[in-house]
């Protein structure tokens, strides 16, 4: 301090009497060089770098109390406040990666063997949607709703999260080491005992290869394969009369007339992504381009409730229908068949099953008029004569013209036969099974059960299960391996001959789980120590360099060759054209061709549209996807013909015993129009046991009616029988349905112009007769806001739309929407923010079905802004209704006062509320779309133009300096829609795609009267029936 | 019949003296409680905490306790709130505008009307508050300024609707107030308590029954009864505002406003008599209360009844005489729809029944107008689940119907609000006036200077 001082007041030291205190010579001496140095206190130089001006304003004490004041703060608020876990900077960031910028990566989908391809978004590092990849041949750019929800899969909190050994019925866990070495030793043990591996199809060519090396490991391996639900009957059909191959894909872009017998060929047969695509363009009308699609089928199918014209028969009745037809048809059409179809007649058929036989003859002049031009198809279901018969019928009207040429499906292995699996069973339970696999499969819920694999299964000494969560098959196993999911796997995938996909991961594996290929490449080797997390890429990469690129005559290195397919997801083969012999006439059995009369009931096993056979019984968001048809959510049901339950004195709800033969199952009813009389449809996918929190115990297992000595098809059963158990049980829809002959309801939605219909007659020779039937004069009290910029909008073409309900799946998983479970939907308290209205008109033997995709309409006078007393919804300048949950009180008067009832409410804080917080466990939370905000309980919701991407497309235009375009934003919806029906854009932008549709002839608003200006405009819907009436 | 309608008829009968009166309408303060009033107590405490569970298990877990539902976003919350705004317009109708059009057989019940007005508030007031999804943020609903810029939407009724509710609570609470003004300082007078002196002495605010004070307080009455009087007429006008306003079918009427004021009155009417029948018996109050006012009350009941009537019809043939669609099936699904037992059970309760009032002897009949009234309040609340339920459960888009179940926790509230309703009025009987025993006096015989010599002429 005396040195500060010192230096401080030596400009006053010689004016100060003071004592002449000294600390050196020089000072004593008074050297004036330290004199001078005295009166400075720093030295020359030393503060040139010192500006106040460029100091923290933050003084000394302020900063010292800022310190104090965080410390306290720190210490108060940081313990337990709201804690969301640690949220850590990169340390180095991945090159990749922009924080804030989603990346793409194209793969494969192996939902289920169609193989589509996909294109993952992931957010730093995690993926959070799946769109189709827009450079895949066959799927181009879409993916259907099991596709879509595959994320949830991913992040399923009840995935396996490393090996289980099943000991005296309780899982353990054990190491993958410890594991491989008990296998590796048991299969070596194996000796001439049979090495039993089951799979669903194979579709990896590599996959293949490595079955065929651990074949040559271990010789006593055999491998079989099998779909619940598949087109083998076809496909051997198809072989009967065509010697060789699988049965063709159609050009159903071309068709002019189709004729779908019980083929649901836009739901659930083939490749459903594809064909929706190719017969949208068939129902354009823009390029005025119409099919004419003739169902006869026993129940409502996606297909049928699409159709011009439906005939509803019972199953078994098909093939006295083809033969009649064909009969009609060669003795009208000039033609020629080689059956002998002398004991059948279309009118005796007609009045036999009481069909309306003006369509018949509908049926056979269009078949007739359009040779060549036209397609006949039969569901998978149907036995082998019929389509044999088809197939005959088909070649006669010349109609092999529309049988793609450029490429056709394939398998590389062929499912195994019933008479294969009969023999496994019998080596089973002989003991001379040494090791069973299943291979991501489930056949102890699949198989039918008088094949007695189950019980077979515990005479297995080793038995293993490869599958990513428990299930009815695991349960009985000695070893349940995890797999990794579709998006943590490498692989590749090839079923058309014109392209082989790739799949990549996304994501490095959540959990301890490997892949099934590296599993058995680990056992091949004998040691467990082979594993590495790039064994398989290895192996992959090692197997397209030697075996496939060599095929393709690429002119570009391996290595290039390599990351382009890995970045395109695919490789286009080049495939030579696909020639269709002429066809055996005498192919079709006439031994098996006697006309029956069928008695009782007929059974009949169909695909769950949203489940499939089952494997996705644990995911939410489908399971919540309200059926197409009849809207049923969480539930299979035996849906019922209205004229069947008056019959027997069923109601909806009722609970009945079908048994056929002496299998039994009790099952709710469901009245369902459209059903054929005495035929029960039942959907599988349901009733899984074992199988977790979501799946477990919701619906009925309906393959236990499979057996495995089914005369018709494995899906077909006649003399069915129904008894009343008097009990109740409630199946959630998510549609009311009220009585159709109800006259104070019918046919609401069309004296309400919700559904406006035309025909093709009508609108080719008027264009404009939706407008001129429905002159609306409105006038406005207020003065209408002028939008100058871009104003969002959407176009809905009815005409495309088929109503599967992809796009609500894509919704749910771009806007972070909750499943909500059953007891939910049964208060009609569903989340999803897009649904699909289906509405019946006619009478319910056969109705006339019409759907309508319904979200928030985005009303210029929207009537649930003007009533939120807090202004939380509110409108944009760019025509968007908004809503901002921080301000939502939740009075639900905006709900009450939408016309469109398209308003969501959380009743609950959902998430919460369903599956005792199933969906709060934190893993799924890196699910969320980051951009759209999570709700919770009390607030309001609703379809928000997909107002993120948008947000995100300004940003890019500002970025690049140039002006945002309608063409910058897709929605989620309009990404995921099969059939191309939704159009969204800019509706200022007189140049735009969108603005024709927007201003189209046939454009339409639902509820225009109300004048409450809404941005979707419906494309109505034209029939192409006969007549111009509709 | 021999009336003499050459006099009025005496406003209280049995002649009694004003020391008396005084007499009778104390009594019960300064009596202890007795079995039967802590039985009745007990009862509605009751009720009041299964709502009070009810209330906090909804708060607890969310409104999805309810039955309410998409679409029907608005039920048992709403209609309560409608229905005990309602039962409050009697209070402010008998004792404001009565009091403007000097009809002085209005004193002998006009306190006790008030009083349930105020209760009856108490109890709409709180279903607004907690109907919203998320209730701790019901501030948003207050027009405060703050520094995120927010306000409140002065197009939505809603917001209206908070501002009327709390206008005419505050208007009838100080209304109700400075009646009892001079009623305070008589108690203050007679007790004896300490405890009862010192409150009494703060209520009073120093009255000394002097004849200054009596000027200052009949003009004050007076203004505050101009005051209250077009609140009686604006309360349920803005409360119905919150349907009218709306675009959905059923709600969008404009005969709603006089509609729902009639509706008010009526419900009101009947709530009040309801409650007199029992309180006149219990209090000994039979000479003050008479069988006069309620046959008065039971004509206007039978009036307003006929108006809601009318607005009923009126509401059919205007929705088939618009031409719109939706509007004709809304009512005629009212009537033969899923919800067509609620809407006969209202019209046979508010229409048919009432009727019988026609009848002096049924006019005049305690049990029979007990059993009629009874039915009316049934009938009013069932006019507000009409309204409010069958209007959203069938909109424009049949895609979206759905039927709305009430749950136990509505059925719950529901009870809670006629728990704490009824809480209200017992302990209201037990600690003040329930008759205003200034007024009384001054209606009494011989308390006004006549032409005819006063109360002394025979």
């Amino acid at each position: 301090m005396s040195e500060q001082n010192n230096g401080l007041n030596s400009a006053n030291e010689d004016n100060t009497p003071h004592p002449n205190y000294w600390r050196s010579f020089e000072s004593l001496y008074k050297n004036p060089v330290v004199i001078e140095a005295k009166a400075h206190e720093f030295k020359e130089g030393v503060t040139d770098d010192f500006s106040p001006s460029g100091l923290s304003s933050i003084s000394r004490r302020k900063f010292i109390a800022l310190l104090g004041a965080s410390a306290a703060l720190a210490g108060a608020s940081c313990t337990d406040y709201r804690d969301k876990g640690e949220i850590v900077p990169y340390n180095v960031k991945p090159e990749e990666i922009t924080v804030g910028k989603p990346n793409y990566y194209a793969s494969t989908c192996t939902a289920c063997p169609n193989a589509c391809g996909i294109l993952i978004k992931t957010r730093e590092g995690r993926p959070i949607k799946v769109d189709g990849n827009p450079d895949h041949p066959v799927n181009q750019g879409k993916i259907c709703a099991k596709g879509q929800a595959n994320i949830l899969n991913l992040y399923d909190p009840e995935r396996i999260k490393s090996p289980q050994k099943n000991s005296n019925l309780a899982f353990n866990e054990i190491s993958w080491k410890d594991l491989d070495n008990e296998v590796i030793t048991a299969l070596a043990l194996a000796g001439n005992n049979e090495i039993a591996l089951i799979s669903h199809t194979i579709t990896s060519p590599t996959m293949l290869k490595v079955i065929e090396e651990f074949k040559a490991k271990y010789p006593a391996t055999k491998l079989y394969s099998y779909e619940l639900f598949n087109d083998s009957i076809k496909n051997s059909a198809w072989r009967k009369t065509y010697g060789s191959g699988n049965f063709p894909l159609l050009k159903w872009d071309e068709a002019k007339i189709i004729l779908s017998l019980e083929s649901d060929f836009l739901g659930t047969e083939g490749n459903k992504v594809e064909t929706s695509r190719m017969y949208s363009e068939n129902r354009d009308v823009d390029n005025k381009k119409f099919t004419r699609l003739y169902c006869v089928d026993s129940s409502l199918t996606i297909t049928g409730i699409n159709s011009d014209y439906r005939l509803h028969v019972r199953p078994e009745a098909q093939l006295e229908f083809v033969l009649s037809l064909t009969k009609e048809i060669v003795k009208k059409g000039n033609i020629t068949s080689t059956i002998n179809t002398s004991a059948y007649d279309l009118n005796n058929f007609a009045k036999k099953y009481n069909l309306d036989s003006k369509i018949l003859n509908y049926i056979v002049s269009d078949l007739i008029a359009n040779k060549g031009k036209s397609i006949i198809t039969a569901g998978n279901s149907l036995p082998e004569n019929v389509h044999i018969a088809v197939n005959l019928l088909n070649d006669a009207l010349g109609n092999k013209n529309l049988y793609r040429t450029n490429t056709s499906s394939l398998s590389l292995v062929e499912h195994s036969t019933i008479e294969e699996f009969e023999a496994l069973v019998k080596k089973m339970n002989a003991g001379s099974v040494a090791v069973l696999i299943n291979i991501d499969c489930n056949p102890v819920y699949h198989f039918a059960e008088d094949l007695g694999f189950k019980e077979a299964l515990a005479k297995v000494p080793l038995s293993i299960t490869l599958t990513e969560r428990l299930n009815e098959t695991s349960a009985v196993t000695n070893y349940a391996l995890p797999l990794n999911h579709n998006f943590e796997s490498w692989g590749d995938a090839k079923v058309r001959t014109n392209v082989i996909s790739l799949q990549q991961p996304v994501i490095a594996p959540i959990y301890k789980t490997r892949q099934k290929e590296s599993i058995f490449l680990t056992w091949i080797s004998g040691k467990t120590e082979t594993f590495t997390e790039y064994l398989y890429l290895q192996y992959l990469k090692n197997n397209w360099e030697k075996n496939i690129y060599p095929t393709l005559n690429s002119k570009i290195s391996f290595d290039k060759f390599w990351l382009g397919a890995l970045h395109d997801g695919n490789v286009k083969t080049s495939s030579s054209t696909v020639l269709y012999s002429s066809a055996d006439s005498g192919s079709f059995d006439s031994s098996q061709a006697e006309i029956t009369n069928p008695q009782g009931f007929a059974l009949i096993i169909k695909e769950n549209y949203s489940l499939g056979d089952g494997r996705f019984a644990h995911n939410g968001w489908l399971q919540e996807l309200p059926h197409p048809v009849s809207k049923a959510t969480w539930d299979n049901y035996a849906a019922l013909s209205e004229k069947t339950c008056t019959e027997l004195g069923l109601k909806d709800n009722d609970l009945i015993e079908i048994s056929v033969e002496n299998r039994k199952l009790i099952l709710p009813v469901f009245m369902q129009a459209g059903t054929a009389d005495n035929v029960i449809v039942v959907e599988s996918g349901f009733g899984r046991t074992n199988s977790g929190t979501v799946a477990s115990d919701v619906g009925f297992n309906v393959n236990s009616f499979i057996s495995a000595k089914s005369t018709l098809s494995p899906w077909i059963y006649s003399n069915a029988r129904i008894t009343k158990t008097g009990d109740k049980y409630l199946v959630a829809t998510t549609q009311e349905h009220h009585a159709f002959d109800d006259p104070l309801v019918q046919d609401l939605h069309i004296i309400r112009k919700i559904i406006q219909e035309g025909t093709v007659a009508e609108y080719l020779k008027n264009p404009s007769f939706t407008k001129e039937n429905n002159e609306v004069h409105l006038t406005s009290v207020s003065s209408p806001y002028s939008y100058n910029g871009v104003k969002w909008g959407m176009a809905i073409d009815l005409n495309k739309c088929t109503g599967c309900g992809d796009c609500v799946v894509a919704c749910d998983v771009e806007n972070n929407i909750p499943v909500v479970g059953k007891d939910q939907v049964l208060k009609s308290r569903e989340m999803q923010w897009l649904r699909i209205d289906r509405y019946y008109s006619g009478s319910p033997d056969n109705p006339k079905v019409s759907v309508q995709p319904m979200l928030c309409q985005h009303c210029d006078q929207a009537p649930c802004e003007n009533v939120c007393p807090v202004v939380a919804t509110t409108h944009s300048p760019d025509g968007l209704n908004q809503m901002t949950y921080n301000r939502c009180v939740g009075t639900r008067y905006c709900s009450n006062n939408c016309p469109y009832k398209v308003r969501r409410f959380n009743f609950y804080n959902f998430r919460d509320h369903f599956r005792d917080s199933y969906q709060e466990n934190p893993i799924l939370a890196l699910m969320h779309n980051p951009e759209v905000t999570v709700r919770s309980r009390g607030v309001m919701e609703k379809c928000t133009f997909c107002v993120q991407r948008i947000s995100e497309a300004r940003a890019d235009a500002t970025h690049l300096k140039r002006n945002l375009k309608g063409s910058d934003v897709t929605t989620a919806c309009q990404d995921s829609c099969g059939s191309n029906a939704i159009y969204f854009g800019d509706i200022n932008d007189k140049e735009s795609e969108f603005y024709k549709y927007r201003n189209h002839e046939l454009g339409y608003y639902v509820l225009e009267e109300l004048n409450v200006k809404p941005n979707v405009t419906y494309i109505a819907k034209l029939r192409n029936i006969h007549s111009e009436e509709v | 019949m021999n009336i003499d309608y050459s006099q009025e008829a005496p406003l209280i009968a049995g002649r009694l003296k004003l020391a008396q009166i005084e007499e009778l309408i104390a009594q019960p303060m300064d009596t202890k409680p007795d079995r039967k009033y802590f039985i009745a107590l007990s009862i509605s405490v009751t009720a009041l905490l299964i709502g009070a569970v009810s209330l906090g298990l909804t708060f607890y877990y969310g409104i999805g306790l309810w039955g309410n539902n998409q679409p029907v976003g608005w039920a048992f919350e709403i209609v309560n709130f409608v229905f005990w705004v309602g039962i409050g317009h009697a209070g402010t109708l008998i004792s404001a505008i009565l009091f403007l059009l000097r009809q002085k057989w209005r004193t002998g019940i006009a306190r006790f009307a008030e009083a349930m007005t105020i209760f009856a508030v108490m109890c709409a007031g709180i279903f607004p508050a907690i109907h919203t999804g998320r209730p701790w943020m019901d501030g948003y609903l207050l027009p405060y300024p703050n520094q995120h810029g927010l306000w409140v939407n002065f197009t939505s009724p809603l917001l209206w609707d908070v501002f009327a509710v709390t206008t005419y609570f505050t208007v009838s609470l100080v209304f109700w107030y400075v009646g009892l003004i001079p009623d305070f300082g008589s108690m203050r007078d007679r007790t004896t308590s300490k405890v009862k002196k010192t409150i009494y002495s703060i209520f009073s605010l120093g009255w000394r029954h002097s004849n200054r004070h009596w000027s200052h307080y009949e003009k004050a009455y007076m203004l505050l009864a101009g005051f209250a009087t077009p609140l009686v007429l604006s309360v349920h006008t803005i409360v119905s505002f919150d349907f009218a306003v709306s675009i959905i079918p059923g709600w969008h009427t404009t005969i709603f406003p006089p509609y729902f004021v009639a509706g008010a009155i009526f419900s009101g009417f009947a709530m009040v008599v309801t409650v007199l029948i029992f309180v006149r018996k219990i209090f000994d109050l039979q000479n003050i209360i008479t069988i006069d006012h309620l046959e008065k009350m039971n004509k206007v009941i039978l009036l307003t009844g006929m108006m809601v009537g009318y607005a009923y019809s009126m509401e059919f043939f205007i929705s088939w005489y618009s031409g719109v669609q939706a509007e004709s099936f809304l009512f005629l699904s009212r009537a033969f729809g899923p919800y067509a037992w609620a809407y006969w059970i209202m019209i046979s309760c508010n229409v048919l029944v009432p009727q019988l009032f026609w009848f002096r002897k049924i006019r005049r009949s305690i049990p029979l107008m007990l059993i009629i009234v009874i039915f009316v309040n049934v009938g009013m609340w069932f006019e507000r689940f009409v309204i409010t339920v069958t209007s959203l459960n069938r909109d424009f888009l049949p895609s979206s119907w759905a039927y709305f179940t009430p749950t136990m926790y509505d059925i719950g509230l529901l009870i809670g609000s006629f728990g704490f309703f009824f809480t209200l009025v017992i302990l209201f009987t037990k600690s003040l006036p329930v008759v205003s025993i200034a007024e009384i006096k001054a209606v009494a015989d011989g308390a006004q200077p006549t032409h005819h010599g006063g109360a002394n002429h025979e």
